[in-house]
């Protein structure tokens, strides 16, 4: 009987489904045509190539390995201001989250970060660290520091103070143990959603600083092509881009489902 | 007579959240003088060196005439993002096919980085003032438009009932109700679209048109000048700032009457 | 006793059945909320609907007020088929339904300012309707500032402000204190007395229906169907005197709840209806 139950709401649950998808199909198609008919009737490459020609575009770019190496370079500098955002913005966000004076004193820097836009300071950035890696990763650090580090401020201030008394009850000792093993666990789902800000944020940065320097990775291959007005290989370098911060979003919502169904 | 409020202000003064970040700001700014000024003083531009400069950022009129030129776009493009985005989420919000079928675009329009599109942007819409404006439109536009939407779906239906129930059309059902009780997600939208608007701006004018405190920024850097491009940085976060501040008082205010739901 | 069936209703409901979806019941399918109910309602009669809950009560009077469509049958006022909500037939709501951003005044002109009426016009009769139901000194507030019963005196200001032929009223004081309520219940009597207006009114409290009541309309439990009709004849106005202490108060009350209560015992025990019953 329950089985039944379970079962029966399925039938007429897979119709709008099926249908949802075959108007998602025809928008998709019909946009695609659009585009097609209105590079005809525009006749220029230049200003809005045909789908065709943005496919054949993506095939050659591929084909020869460019968009590969662009795709790995973007990641490397992705990963490495990510993982240097993360590790700053833990301890800062710790410090920020357990410490008033450090609140007080701090603060209002990160703050000042958060207000101005990554475009804005890739010049400085560049002008003081210099035009090489090291550059371009301080400059996605600064991107997605933030989110990570009021994330991690807010998840350690408010950790449930009876989980703190329990653990503290079985015995555990000493402000770090308990500061990783309780008061951190408790705080995933926060930072889960500071990290999904974050992972954004580094995206952007990314994009410019490559851009910036127009040397390297996505953002400088979109614009080499920009500069030299071959539009098709600037479209097909831009989906990849699009589909990769897509990507990045829905596995860090993915990740975050998954803690969720731990914590309750 | 003049003790009490001599007392007071010495409280205030004495106040932790006050002299703290204040303290902080005066190590800041020493440690930066002394760094700077020990290893290049141009470069790094130590907290002197940007006062020298500003008087004659001021006398000359170049720092107000380029937040001129940026408030301008700012402000048009923002406008135009608000009105457009609050009507097309009125329409995505009413008819759920057409949310469903442009969600996806919207989305992947609104997380590509707007830097990549602006060789797109400068074929589209040239390198001046129309290329400007719709870097500060679009992004802004989309997230007010997602944000109305969402408070248009999330409409009480109770209340969307009562006006029914008096005969209302569906324009006097969206003027009445649905708008109104949007508000809240509209305000949200209008802050997520301050400050896509504000990055849009800066965007335009360090890379289409080099103009205003994007453009003083990027002839700064240009020529090495630290101190100009800080003075740039410092005004962009304070027009951010403002508009923030700005936007939060509002929603305090027009939110009065959710004041305890009943 | 009143003629029971008048020559020409102010409502015939013909035939009205209702049916809904019930999800997650394999073989339950469908429930019947109302079958096959035909009700007369004289012009400037006053009936309550009573009946267990889960009959179908309010289905009924949203069915009037064209808020829900029928599945079979069809309602006519002054002999006119139905099919859209209109101010003639003005809903009062059990949760009031206030809009919260909009001042006292602005909700009782709502209506006014739907049908395109001058704002000044909206404005004094607006006025005039507060004034009547005692809330003028608060047409500047917000519905968060005033209590429920001051909450349902709007409601029933901006029903009443575009002069309805019929009030609907659904459990209009079933969210507010015991005591408001038979302030409310007086006060709605004397708005009522000498207008003219159709009034259904549907309610779970027995006093109420009666006391309120010209006749009482009893459903039965689902599916909803005409139970029985009981013609309330108690002198009116009935505020001027204790009408709960008559011996045909106490009667007709007596009367409704024996046949309340063999349905209410059945609900009981055998869950809130078949189809639930059925997909346990």
């Amino acid at each position: 009987m329950s089985a039944a139950a379970a079962a029966a709401p399925a039938v007429p649950r897979e119709r709008p489904r099926l249908r949802a998808a075959l108007q998602h199909a025809a928008f998709a198609l019909a946009l695609l045509a659009a585009w097609e008919i209105g590079s005809r009737l525009l006749g220029s490459a230049l200003l809005l190539p045909p789908p065709g020609a943005v496919l054949a575009a993506m095939a050659e770019l591929t084909a020869s390995g460019e968009l590969v190496v662009a795709l790995g370079q973007s990641l490397l500098l992705l990963v490495l201001g990510l993982a240097a955002a993360l590790v700053v913005g833990f301890v800062f966000g710790v410090l920020i989250g357990r410490s008033r004076i450090a609140y007080w004193t701090l603060s209002p820097y990160f703050s000042a970060l958060f207000v101005i836009p990554t475009v804005a300071l890739v010049p400085l950035v560049l002008v003081w660290f210099g035009f090489g890696m090291g550059g371009r990763v301080i400059i996605v650090l600064l991107a997605g520091l933030v989110p990570v580090l009021l994330s991690v401020a807010a998840g350690v201030r408010d950790a449930p103070g009876e989980l703190v008394e329990v653990a503290r009850s079985f015995g555990l000792r000493g402000e770090l143990r308990l500061l990783i093993q309780v008061r951190l666990r408790a705080a995933v789902p926060l930072l889960m959603s500071g990290m999904r800000l974050a992972v954004g944020r580094a995206v952007v940065g990314m994009a410019v600083a490559e851009s910036y320097l127009r040397l390297g990775g996505i953002g400088g291959l979109i614009r080499n092509y920009g500069s030299s007005f071959q539009t098709e290989y600037v479209f097909a370098a831009i989906l990849p881009l699009t589909l990769l911060g897509i990507g990045l979003s829905a596995l860090v919502g993915l990740v975050e489902r998954r803690f969720q169904r731990w914590q309750t | 007579m003049s003790a009490a409020p001599v007392r007071r202000i010495a409280r205030i003064v004495a106040r932790p959240t006050l002299w703290l970040p204040l303290l902080s700001l005066l190590v800041f700014l020493a440690v930066w003088e002394a760094v700077g000024r020990s290893v290049d003083p141009l470069l790094f531009a130590p907290p002197s060196r940007m006062a020298g400069e500003l008087p004659e950022l001021l006398s000359s009129g170049e720092l107000a005439a380029a937040t001129g030129v940026t408030l301008q776009a700012l402000v048009v493009g923002y406008l135009l993002a608000a009105v457009s985005g609050v009507l097309l989420g009125i329409a995505i919000g009413q008819w759920d096919t057409l949310g469903r079928l442009l969600g996806p675009y919207l989305f992947g329009l609104f997380s590509t980085p707007r830097v990549v599109l602006v060789p797109l942007v400068i074929l589209w819409f040239g390198i001046g003032y129309g290329g400007r404006l719709f870097l500060v439109f679009l992004w802004s536009m989309i997230a007010i438009a997602t944000t109305t939407a969402d408070g248009i779906r999330n409409a009480r239906p109770d209340l969307v009932e009562v006006a029914r129930s008096y005969g209302a059309g569906r324009a006097q059902t969206i003027l009445h109700v649905l708008l109104p009780g949007s508000i809240p997600f509209v305000l949200s939208g209008l802050r997520i679209g301050a400050e896509r608007a504000v990055v849009g701006v800066v965007i335009g004018e360090m890379f289409l048109e080099i103009t205003g405190l994007g453009g003083l920024l990027q002839d700064s850097a240009q020529s090495l000048e630290t101190a100009r491009m800080l003075w740039a940085v410092v005004v962009i976060a304070v027009i951010g700032t403002v508009l923030i501040t700005g936007l939060d008082a509002l929603e305090r205010r027009l939110s009065s009457w959710k004041a305890e739901p009943t | 006793m009143r003629d029971p069936e008048p020559a020409a209703p102010k409502i015939r409901v013909d035939g009205v059945a209702k049916f809904f979806e019930k999800g997650g019941g394999g073989d339950a399918g469908q429930v019947r909320a109302l079958d096959g109910v035909d009700l007369d309602i004289a012009p400037g009669e006053f009936l309550t609907v009573i009946g267990p809950s889960g009959c179908g009560k309010t289905t009924l009077l949203r069915i009037i007020a064209s808020l829900t469509d029928p599945d079979a049958g069809r309602v006519l006022v002054d002999g006119k088929a139905v099919d859209s909500p209109s101010p003639e037939r003005a809903m009062v709501f059990q949760s009031f339904g206030l809009f919260p951003w909009k001042t006292v005044l602005d909700n009782v002109r709502f209506p006014l300012r739907v049908r395109k009426a001058p704002l000044s016009e909206a404005t004094e009769t607006a006025m005039e309707f507060l004034g009547k139901v005692g809330l003028a000194d608060f047409a500047h507030s917000h519905p968060h500032q005033l209590s429920g019963g001051m909450q349902q005196r709007v409601g029933l200001a901006r029903a009443l402000a575009t002069d309805p032929d019929i009030l609907l009223m659904d459990e209009p004081f079933g969210a507010i204190d015991a005591q408001t309520r038979e302030l409310m219940q007086e006060e709605l009597m004397r708005l009522w007395q000498g207008s003219g207006k159709t009034v259904v009114f549907v309610t779970h409290d027995l006093d109420e229906a009666v006391l309120l009541a010209d006749r009482v309309l009893l459903l039965s439990r689902s599916p909803g169907t005409v139970r029985a009709l009981i013609p309330v004849d108690l002198p009116r106005p009935r505020w001027d005197y204790d009408v709960r202490a008559l011996p045909g108060f106490t009667d007709i009350r007596a009367r409704l709840w024996s046949m309340l209560r063999d349905d209410l015992v059945f609900a009981e025990s055998h869950g809130p209806g078949p189809a639930t019953a059925g997909a346990r």
